[in-house]
């Protein structure tokens, strides 16, 4: 109940978006480009955002007469100019084999030129749009589904919404068409919304429809967190450009990803729907008010405060489940040596290395000089000593001061024998107590690497 | 009503009939009541006209029961043609016009059935509430059209709510007694509004909406 209480205040509804959010920052002339497809498209690709192309449109019943059926391609989307919410929409995938007036819908249904007639009357009458007012019907060029959206979307083509506000990308969510929604990407038809790490461009958590949280796509097991959606800076970066080519300063952009074209920006909104919360179990208004009076002069810097602010979750939630620290290549540690002696630095993590291994240098600083001193004096030649026994081994190094274990240690270099000193050091807010072993590495870009017996507490993300 | 209020035996002096003033005078509280539906609790009906003529049209019907029943006919066969002049394909205002036209035959056929029930408080229905009922039909199937069967019959059931509570307080004497004596306590609803109108927090049913995401950020 507290939390309940403490977390509204982070989540935007319907009034806040309105009278705080639509009503300052989309003054009236963006929203007219907005609720304007065919305008909106032309801003847009002449700002240069890769946009559907237009097949053709008809605005009145005398152009709907003289219309040259037979022009039209195989596949193509019809749409109203001013419809909204996905209505009146109707997508045909190829002709009717055999037949120059018919074409086939995603639900396998026939529609023919007779059928796209009376649709198109309906839609000029004003049917689908805003208010009821008369409308235009325009072809556009129909997309094509990318493979890796295949097995989780019916019908359809998903898209991704982009909420962009003073320029920075706050919240994203993929929208897959689901067969209730009649193939359509519009959560209150029935879609599936499913959440974006804004930095990685990962999916989270799930939401169907309007309330609903799921896992996997219904009726499968395939999992909906964790699919990497591609180019997925160019789609932020073209939401943003898109907020700049529109005016609207607070923006619901829609970005497709076709097969042969890559991302293609879709629409935009200027009024944005709030489940994208819901999908991202996320608040809005708490993010909006964290981007709010930032001076961001450069596209760039925009995308990298979205990324930087709402990002990283999905470590987080890894770090939950597993108990364990995501940490990356490399990584900067403390590290504790005789006496409390202390030293920062940059180490490699090594998952191919069994050991911990220091540098002379770093060595000496954390009060092992004598260790150092003692072990270059002996000047072990490997080649000399590999036919002893192990114990004989062993006692080459005996005598060297602070030593508790020795080591041979092949690499690339070749073969070494190496004294071990007693260290800790402190990764990620753990300290890991551990067996370093010495060797020379001024060679090497970093004076340490730590190796897999070190690192049971912690998972490697190589892109981190 | 010894304590009526100058303005009001005013209006009755000029001949306007008690019911009329009162009427007018409830408007604002309805509307109001209506605005502080969806903007504080959440639902949403069709606009602010439609409850409020729905709410008007059940004072205007002897018992409420019936007005209930003659709201239910005509969203019931509104649904109903849809499905049926689907197939025939038909241009929006047309389908229209036959629409409302078995909506009328339909609501004939209910209050002879309410006769013949011995319902006779049925077949008294005065015209206009029916009308104005009737043509409801064409805001339930446009919203139909445009946002779903489900949504549709959402809204048509919290119409049929506000419309209800509208009725009761409209019809609540204590109340009309103290507008008699004080109208000019209709004036509060402005700055009512003005908050209302400003009001930016979630409404009661994102509570509910939005459940999860407030237990989980």
């Amino acid at each position: 109940m507290l939390t309940l209480l403490k977390n509204r205040k982070k989540l935007l509804g319907m009034n806040a978006r309105n009278l705080d959010y639509v009503r300052p920052y989309n003054l009236k002339k963006s929203k007219l480009v907005a609720d304007d497809k065919i305008l909106s498209k032309r801003i847009l690709k002449k700002a240069g955002l890769p946009v559907p192309r237009l097949i053709a449109k008809i605005s009145n019943n005398e152009e709907l007469e003289k219309f040259d059926w037979a022009g039209l391609p195989a596949s193509f989307a019809l749409k109203p100019n001013r419809g909204f919410g996905g209505e009146g929409i109707v997508v045909v995938y190829g002709k009717k084999k055999g037949r120059e007036d018919a074409w086939v819908k995603a639900s396998g249904d026939i529609i023919t030129v007779d059928d796209l007639k009376n649709h198109i009357r309906n839609i000029i009458d004003g049917t689908y749009s805003l208010s009821n007012t008369p409308d235009v019907a325009f072809f556009e060029e129909r997309l094509t589904l990318l493979k890796l959206f295949k097995p989780y979307s019916f019908k359809g083509i998903p898209d991704i919404r982009v909420i962009v506000f003073n320029k920075v990308p706050v919240m994203a969510m993929l929208r897959l068409p689901t067969k209730e929604s009649g193939g359509k990407a519009n959560l209150h038809q029935g879609a599936i919304g499913v959440g974006i790490d804004l930095a990685t461009g990962t999916t989270t958590t799930a939401v169907l429809g309007k309330g609903r949280h799921i896992e996997y796509v219904p009726k499968t097991r395939l999992l909906l967190s964790g699919i990497r959606i591609p180019y997925w800076k160019d789609i932020l970066k073209f939401s943003v450009q898109a907020q700049e080519a529109s005016g609207l300063g607070f923006l619901g952009a829609d970005v497709a990803i076709d097969k042969e074209r890559g991302p293609v920006f879709l629409e935009l909104n200027a009024r944005p729907g709030l489940s994208i919360q819901i999908a991202n179990l996320a608040g809005l208004k708490e993010r909006l008010e964290r981007v709010k009076g930032i001076k961001i002069k450069t596209l760039e810097r925009g995308i990298r405060v979205g990324m930087d602010l709402f990002g990283g979750e999905i470590e987080e939630e890894v770090e939950e489940i597993s108990g364990k620290k995501v940490i990356g290549v490399i990584e900067k540690v403390k590290v504790i040596g005789k006496d409390g002696k202390e030293a920062e630095v940059e180490a490699k993590i090594d998952t191919g290395a069994g050991l911990t291994a220091i540098d002379f240098d770093l060595a000496r600083q954390l009060g092992f000089e004598k260790t150092v001193e003692e072990y270059q004096k002996l000047d072990v030649d490997y080649e000399k000593i590999k036919d002893l026994e192990k114990a004989e081994k062993e006692d080459v190094l005996k005598g060297i001061p602070d030593i508790v274990d020795t080591a041979i240690i092949h690499s690339s270099h070749g073969t070494t024998l190496r004294p071990m000193v007693r260290i800790s050091f402190v990764l990620d807010g753990f300290v890991i107590p551990a067996k370093a072993s010495i060797i020379d590495r001024s060679h090497l870009e970093y004076p340490m690497i730590i190796g897999k017996r070190n690192l049971g507490r912690f998972l490697v993300d190589v892109n981190k | 009503m010894e304590n009526i209020s100058p303005i009001i035996s005013y209006f009755i002096r000029q001949g306007v009939p008690l019911d009329t003033v009162i009427m007018l005078f409830m408007l604002p509280i309805i509307v109001t009541l209506i605005a502080f539906f969806r903007q504080v609790v959440g639902i949403k009906a069709f606009g602010i006209y439609t409850p409020a003529i729905v709410t008007f049209a059940f004072l205007a019907i002897p018992q409420l029961r019936y007005g209930v029943v003659v709201f239910v006919t005509v969203i019931i066969v509104g649904m109903l043609m849809r499905y049926l002049l689907k197939r025939l394909k038909l241009l929006y205002l047309p389908r229209m016009a036959i629409t409302l036209s078995i909506v009328a035959f339909s609501i004939l056929l209910l209050l002879a059935m309410g006769g013949w029930m011995q319902r006779t408080g049925l077949a008294a229905v005065s015209i206009f509430p029916i009308l104005i009922m009737v043509t409801l039909v064409e805001k339930f199937v446009g919203t139909q059209i445009e946002k779903g069967n489900r949504t549709a019959l959402l809204l048509a059931l919290e119409t049929l709510a506000i419309s209800i509570v509208g009725f009761y307080i409209a019809s609540w004497t204590g109340l009309i007694k103290f507008i008699v004596v004080y109208p000019w306590v209709i004036l509060a609803t402005i700055p009512v509004n003005i908050f209302l109108g400003k009001w930016d927090g979630l409404r009661i049913s994102e509570y509910v909406r939005f459940r999860d995401v407030l237990k989980n950020m």
